[in-house]
């Protein structure tokens, strides 16, 4: 078996990754700050509990897991800004909280709501500045930014104020500005979190875009099912901090356990055990339903509720990540072991 | 310098530039509130002024003038707000996307606060010009005695700005950092002179003094424009600060190494 320290295609490598917060807490009030100053009351969570893994060079891989599993954890030990507790990760063979220039050259991490824009000023100006800092030559810099601006359109929002871009403007700036300097790996937290169905499709289209382009890794979370399913093949999941899933995303979603879910608005209330009949029922709320429905029986099972039921609206929809991998996990089926990392 | 930091240090200074523009209403605000040294200098003209043979310690109304106009104009100079600013990104988890650019966090900093002293200057040029007129406060026409204050007030800056970056790294540790930075501002204004020229101080205050680097900062760069201290008290100064200086510039070094590790890097 090869040994995997020296196999040059692997990028990523985490390695019994782990790390516990230390948490101080505090009884509220001011007698509670000063039993806190005299002696701290301080908890360790354990957010991340020993994980391993290897991403190969220009692999897509979705890193999924409920809330609070440790994801966004992992992706700050991987780029850098928090020190493991224990465990090893290695990035284009770079000890990442080491932050070496070389090693910030190569990566980034773009974070939901984080912003490394400039607030006051055009997107323009925090671009220069990052042309400055990665020491980008001019020549690169026009090109990259043509290469961005076809995918992403930045035309006539580079020389607004960020704070007076929406949501979705400011989250295009906000990547092209993370992917100026041409990193080698990618380490995306819930890129396209918050924004409307069209801003997504362009996002995913400019991560595969560049994924093609530049042979780079990308690491993404995500909690919409459609970002993983059009970029990644391969999926980690990571639950309690534990990994518990390393494998192919297909036999997840069209596998014989696949699902969608459709949604329902009725115009008659009907009742939970009714309801049932034409699928799992998941919410009823009112008005407004949700069923699970095997993914090759949806068009007979919609057709049959249109008949049978007084139904408003209908549509159908990707069951969100957590209830895949929870089902996943809910079918007696024993979840696949993690790949084995030799 | 290379091409690339030569390069790096104006595109900061640029963009710093531009984003201060966008505060200047609040950049003199701020200048206005800052007052202190006026308000003490009117205090001490007056107690001159009404003293027995119209001085107080060497000092009359206009000396007293002339060193608060300067007092006044050097602070400007010297105001950092660097600790708070550390603290915030420290706490809110805003240190992140900092931390990820191949550029230590400090060169942001530095440069922006002297971005922000180009935007201030013009307007406390013509502040001080009323305040001198007003006063009859009246300075040095030496050219060295002006060059000399012009290589001890940037020195004493980035002393300043270095123990006020200190203080803000106090926050990977401690919860309210900030407060530490009050006591620092008053042995600052205090020792500096920004309350009164130190040699009106009892000796031993003046004594101890000394051995901080505050005397330097403030008090002698506008002894030196008033005529009250020379070119070889500037000499004694500068290697005091440059001391300091470095001292500082080591200490932040060493928290820094340190403090990263125990970043939390919340939020997100
Ligand atoms: N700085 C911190 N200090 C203390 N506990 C933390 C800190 N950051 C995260 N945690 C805890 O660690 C656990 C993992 O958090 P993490 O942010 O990695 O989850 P996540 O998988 O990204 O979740 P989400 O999908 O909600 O973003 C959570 O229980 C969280 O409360
Ligand atoms: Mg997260």
């Amino acid at each position: 078996m090869p040994v995997p320290t020296t196999d040059p295609d692997i990028t990523v490598r985490a390695a019994q990754l782990r790390k516990a917060y230390t948490v101080t807490e505090k009884e509220p009030g001011f007698l509670g700050s000063l039993r806190a100053f005299v002696r701290p009351n301080t908890r360790t969570v354990e957010a991340v509990k020993g994980v391993s893994f290897e991403l190969r060079g220009g692999e897509m891989v979705g890193f999924l897991g409920p809330n609070g599993a440790g994801k966004t954890t992992t992706l700050k030990m991987l780029s850098g800004l928090l020190h493991p507790t224990s465990g090893a990760a290695t990035v284009q063979g770079h000890t990442p909280q080491k932050r070496g220039t070389a090693f910030l050259k190569q990566i980034t991490l773009v974070m939901g709501q984080k912003q490394q824009l400039i607030w006051d000023l055009p997107a323009q100006d925090s671009f220069l500045v990052n042309q400055a800092i990665y020491e980008i030559p001019d020549a690169e810099y026009r090109a990259t930014m043509r290469e961005f601006d076809e995918v992403l359109d930045l035309s006539g929002i580079l020389s607004k104020q960020v704070r007076k871009l929406s949501l979705g403007e400011r989250m295009k700036c906000e990547l092209a500005a993370a992917l100026l300097h041409r990193p080698k790996v990618l380490f995306l937290d819930e890129p396209t979190i918050g924004l409307d169905v069209n801003m997504q499709e362009r996002i995913r289209e400019f991560v595969r875009e560049y994924n093609a382009r530049f042979n780079a890794t990308v690491m993404l979370t995500s909690h919409y099912m459609a970002d993983v399913t059009a970029l990644c093949q391969r999926i980690l999941v990571i639950d309690g901090g534990e990994l518990v899933f390393d494998g192919d995303l297909s036999a997840l979603t069209s596998g014989p356990d696949a699902r969608k879910t459709v949604r329902l608005q009725l115009s008659r209330p009907e009742t939970a055990a009714r309801l049932s009949t034409f699928g799992e029922l998941i919410r009823l709320d009112g008005l407004d339903v949700e069923l699970a429905v095997p993914r090759g029986e949806v068009s007979a099972r919609a057709a049959a509720m249109l008949t049978h039921l007084d139904v408003a609206d209908l549509t159908v929809v990707d069951p969100p990540i957590e209830q895949v991998i929870g089902q996943l996990f809910r079918s007696d089926k024993k979840p696949e072991p993690v790949k084995a990392l030799a | 310098m290379n091409a690339h930091t030569w390069r790096k240090f104006r595109v900061l200074m640029a963009t710093q530039f531009a984003h201060m523009t966008v505060y200047r209403a609040e950049i003199v605000i701020w200048m206005l509130s800052g007052t202190l040294s006026l308000v003490m200098g009117l205090i001490w003209m007056q107690q001159a002024a009404s003293a027995p043979g119209g001085e107080i310690g060497g000092y009359t109304a206009r000396d007293f003038a002339s060193y608060f106009i300067a007092t006044w104009g050097t602070a400007q100079i010297l105001v950092v707000w660097v600790a708070w600013e550390l603290s915030f990104d420290v706490r809110q988890g805003t240190l992140s996307p900092k931390l990820l650019r191949p550029i230590d966090p400090f060169w942001m900093h530095y440069v922006g606060h002297w971005a922000e002293r180009i935007v201030r200057l013009p307007l406390m040029f013509v502040l001080l010009v009323i305040f001198a007129v007003l006063t009859g406060a009246q300075y040095t026409t030496q050219l060295s005695h002006w060059l000399a204050y012009l290589l001890l007030v940037p020195l004493a800056f980035t002393l300043r700005f270095l123990l006020e970056y200190c203080i803000g790294l106090l926050a990977f540790w401690f919860e309210a950092a900030e407060n530490f930075q009050e006591l620092v501002w008053v042995l600052y204004a205090a020792l500096g002179g920004l309350l009164a020229p130190l040699s009106l101080y009892p000796a031993a205050v003046q004594k101890v003094a000394a051995f901080t680097p505050f005397p330097y900062m403030l008090g002698l760069p506008c002894d030196l424009l008033t005529g009250k201290a020379d070119l070889s008290d500037v000499l004694r100064g500068f290697f005091i600060l440059l001391a300091w200086t470095v001292g500082f510039g080591l200490l932040r070094a060493l928290m820094w190494r340190h403090g990263v590790r125990k970043y939390g890097a919340v939020g997100a």
